[in-house]
């Protein structure tokens, strides 16, 4: 609506009092048989009700509703009068109800700024109704390619969380935040530039996912496709040993376990916040840009039962905005010893292609310097290794255990622990000859890992090339 | 030739009698032919004062009939009989708008106490328990059938509200100037006397072309801030013709102003100028004035304030 200059207003101000001043208390208003005819007196007589009732319902002829408006146009009072006795029903403003509410607007000026409000706010309503609408297609269209790609490919959680297990699992009981940064750098480097590319993006599909996770109501489809990527990642970086095949293979997945299924509600929040940032129709882009991410995913594998409360924290932690998940990766690398410590008797590794259903189930521990193996959550233990001194300690990554003993023993397999190969490590002429008392198998995307061994009299040995070389600190 | 036509009013008469349903509340054909009379004359001054009487032009006769045809007979018979004190015409009153007159009082008064007041006086008013010379007087009495007798209730609730409104604010404003100086009734209309007078000359000449309605429609809106849907049902038209003849009026207004400051001398250029700087002008005025008022009273102020400050405080 176009505005009226200023000046206008006060013209329009002024004339007013010519009208309705001389007498603000409208004498004989309610008294029959005053006339309207208003030519007749300079200070014309207020309009009777019967008349400004007929006026407002179109029932006055010609010339007195001339005269009437004439009389509106000068006077106030008589047009709030008319304005007042609208019908209600017809302007649409509540009654009885809202009036309830609206206590105490004796102002005119008020009540009627608050129906005016009244009557604007509903196409507002309406408009905030649509933007809300719109906004949660949105977030449905976001969420719904992620959807799409775990329903192809649904059982890939369940092999890649024991997959990246024995790596971690081996990793003796003190291991340092130190120890773990080299593993950290490098994805962290990767994950802050996606993180950038992405931020806006994962934002609020990470809220999203927050919220089903607390309500409990989340579907696992996005776990799974995170934990896809997280397992093509993990396959990759093992390729060059035969033992990464049973990552194309059927589900080995007992339904009966609670822990992995746990491990999934887990790393949901991650995970469904990569299933959507990520094309998922280019195979080649998910394996590119998520190798961070698949190591803080595998991370939550790790844990147990007992700590699964922890790591459920540390998942969530991780959906902090995307530009905090290097963060995570750190403190998840952390934390993996302590879930080590706790845990080690119950270890999750893939055994083989041939042995599929045993291959989540493989649990190691050592008894009486011998290593054991159990293939039903320990319930029942047979021997894997039984070397001529006494074990001391192994650690695991994906089919990859290492166990070490006394006197320099120091055993390796690459299946499992079906074979056994010893590893005599030497610097020169000097060898590894002291106890064995801790070994850690770094991971920091590297193929293959580096296994650091530590022994009773506080040397380190470190192979770069699994085992073939050795450096000693 | 009279005397036919006195047979038509007759015959006529009888029809609206009948169809007023005027008899079920006890008012007789005469009576209701009374009734009429005095709406006639109240509303038609051409009218000669007795029926009986020379008819002069036969068009009155016409105008007669059909202004009496378009009344509300049936809501009159009702209101009449009420106002006479027939029981069955109050049972059917009370039965009609009794539960709308309170509906209305809070629609009015948007408080549920003050729309109980407003209800219950109106109440007494239309029972009329203000006798006059021990006669019941009930303000029924005034409905004339024009407008529909809801509509009727609702104006005179409307207008019983304004009076009380009035009379509320007329002391609530007293008492603010006491407290608060002349600021608050004086600073609206003062800038209009200090702008320029050719403007207010030329404005003021713009506004008098006005056709009444059109005044109506602007002050409606502009100053009374009343809705286009409210102005539309007032005068029965559209909210969109409200709006496009709002636009038309301020473009119009504003070139009409423009016309009469240039026939005054003023270059085009200057009315523009005039017209576009006058709010700043406005507000250099109130600012200057306030600070006037604030300066004055701050000397004679260090006793009266406090006594002022806890008067304000106590409303």
């Amino acid at each position: 609506m176009t505005e009226v200059p200023k000046i206008v207003y006060d013209r329009l101000r002024a004339a007013r009092p010519e009208g309705a001043l001389p007498d603000r208390s409208m004498p004989g208003r309610s008294m029959p048989g005053q006339s309207i005819s208003g030519q007749t007196t300079p200070p014309p007589p207020h309009p009777d009700a019967e008349l400004l009732t007929a006026f407002a319902e179109q029932a006055l002829s010609a010339t007195e509703r001339a005269g009437v408006l004439e009389h509106l146009a000068l006077c106030g009072d008589c047009r709030e009068v008319v304005a007042l006795a609208l019908p209600t029903d017809l302007l649409a403003i509540p009654t009885a109800a809202n009036a309830e509410t609206e206590a105490s607007a004796i102002p005119a000026k008020s009540r009627w700024s608050w129906l005016s409000s009244a009557h604007f706010a509903w196409p507002g309503l309406r408009w905030a109704a649509l933007a809300a609408g719109v906004a949660v297609a949105a977030v449905v269209l976001l969420l719904h390619p992620g959807k799409l790609n775990q329903a192809t490919l649904p059982s890939a959680n369940q092999r890649v969380a024991p997959a990246a297990d024995p790596r971690i699992a081996s990793s003796p009981v003190e291991s340092s935040p130190v120890a773990s940064s080299p593993v950290a750098s490098s994805p962290v480097q990767q994950l802050t530039t996606l993180a950038k590319a992405d931020e806006t993006r994962v934002k609020p599909e990470l809220q999203m996912s927050k919220k089903f996770k607390a309500g409990q109501a989340a579907s696992p489809l996005p776990a799974q496709s995170g934990m896809l990527l997280a397992g093509n990642k993990t396959g990759s970086a093992q390729a060059d040993k035969p033992s990464a095949v049973p990552f194309g293979g059927p589900p080995a997945f007992e339904p009966g376990e609670s822990a992995p299924r746990t491990v999934t509600e887990s790393v949901q929040v991650a995970a469904a916040a990569e299933a959507v940032s990520v094309e998922p129709s280019s195979e080649d882009t998910l394996l590119a840009r998520n190798p961070a991410p698949a190591i803080e995913k595998a991370k939550p594998a790790l844990s147990e039962p007992e700590v699964i409360g922890q790591q459920n924290n540390q998942a969530a932690y991780g959906a902090a905005p995307a530009g905090l998940q290097s963060r995570n990766v750190m403190s998840a690398a952390k934390q993996s010893p302590s879930s080590n410590q706790t845990l080690a008797r119950q270890r999750a590794v893939n055994q083989t292609l041939a042995n599929e259903t045993l291959a989540n189930n493989v649990t190691w521990t050592i008894k009486t310097g011998i290593l054991q193996r159990s293939l039903d959550s320990g319930q029942s233990w047979q021997n894997a290794l039984h070397a001529d001194r006494p074990l001391l300690c192994y650690a695991g990554r994906g089919l990859d255990i290492w166990t070490g003993g006394q006197a320099g023993t120091l055993f390796h397999s690459s299946d499992n622990g079906l074979t056994w190969v010893r590893v005599q490590p030497s610097v020169k002429t000097y060898g590894l000859t002291s106890d064995v008392t801790r070994i850690d198998i770094h991971d920091n995307l590297r193929d293959p890992v580096e296994i650091v061994v530590f022994t009773s009299n506080h040397e380190i040995w470190s192979s770069a090339d699994g085992g073939r070389t050795w450096n000693k600190k | 030739m009279p005397k036919l036509a006195q047979s038509g009013q007759e015959a006529d008469a009888a029809a609206l009698y009948s169809r007023s349903g005027a008899a079920a509340y006890g008012v007789s054909a005469e009576q209701f032919a009374a009734i009429l009379d005095e709406i006639l004359r109240k509303y038609l001054p051409h009218n000669p004062p007795h029926a009986s009487a020379p008819v002069s032009p036969d068009y009155s006769t016409e105008k007669k009939n059909g202004f009496c045809a378009a009344l509300r007979l049936e809501e009159l018979a009702l209101a009449r009989a009420c106002a006479a004190g027939n029981e069955r015409a109050w049972q059917d009153f009370i039965g009609r708008y009794r539960q709308k007159l309170h509906s209305m009082a809070l629609h009015i008064t948007r408080d549920a106490a003050h729309a109980a007041e407003l209800a219950d006086s109106l109440f007494a008013d239309l029972y009329g328990v203000n006798a006059r010379n021990g006669v019941r007087s009930s303000k029924l009495v005034s409905y004339t059938g024009r407008g529909s007798l809801e509509g009727w209730l609702r104006t005179v609730m409307a207008q019983e509200f304004i009076n009380r409104y009035r009379k509320q604010k007329r002391t609530v404003s007293l008492e603010e100037q006491t407290d608060e100086g002349v600021q608050f009734a004086a600073a609206i209309p003062e800038p209009a006397c200090t702008s320029d007078p050719r403007l207010e000359a030329a404005t003021d000449e713009a506004l008098a072309e006005l056709s009444s309605e059109d005044r109506f429609t602007l002050v409606s809106y502009y100053l009374d801030g009343r809705t286009l849907a409210e102005i539309a049902q007032t005068l029965g038209l559209h909210e969109s013709s409200v709006s496009r003849r709002l636009d038309r009026l301020s473009t119009g207004l504003r070139k009409r102003i423009l016309a009469g400051l240039r026939m005054q001398g003023m270059s085009h250029a200057q009315a523009a100028e005039a017209l576009e700087t006058d709010v700043r002008d406005i507000q250099l005025n109130l600012r200057s004035r306030l600070m006037q008022d604030s300066g004055t009273k701050t000397f004679p102020g260090n006793k009266v304030p406090a006594q002022d400050a806890g008067d304000g405080s106590t409303d």
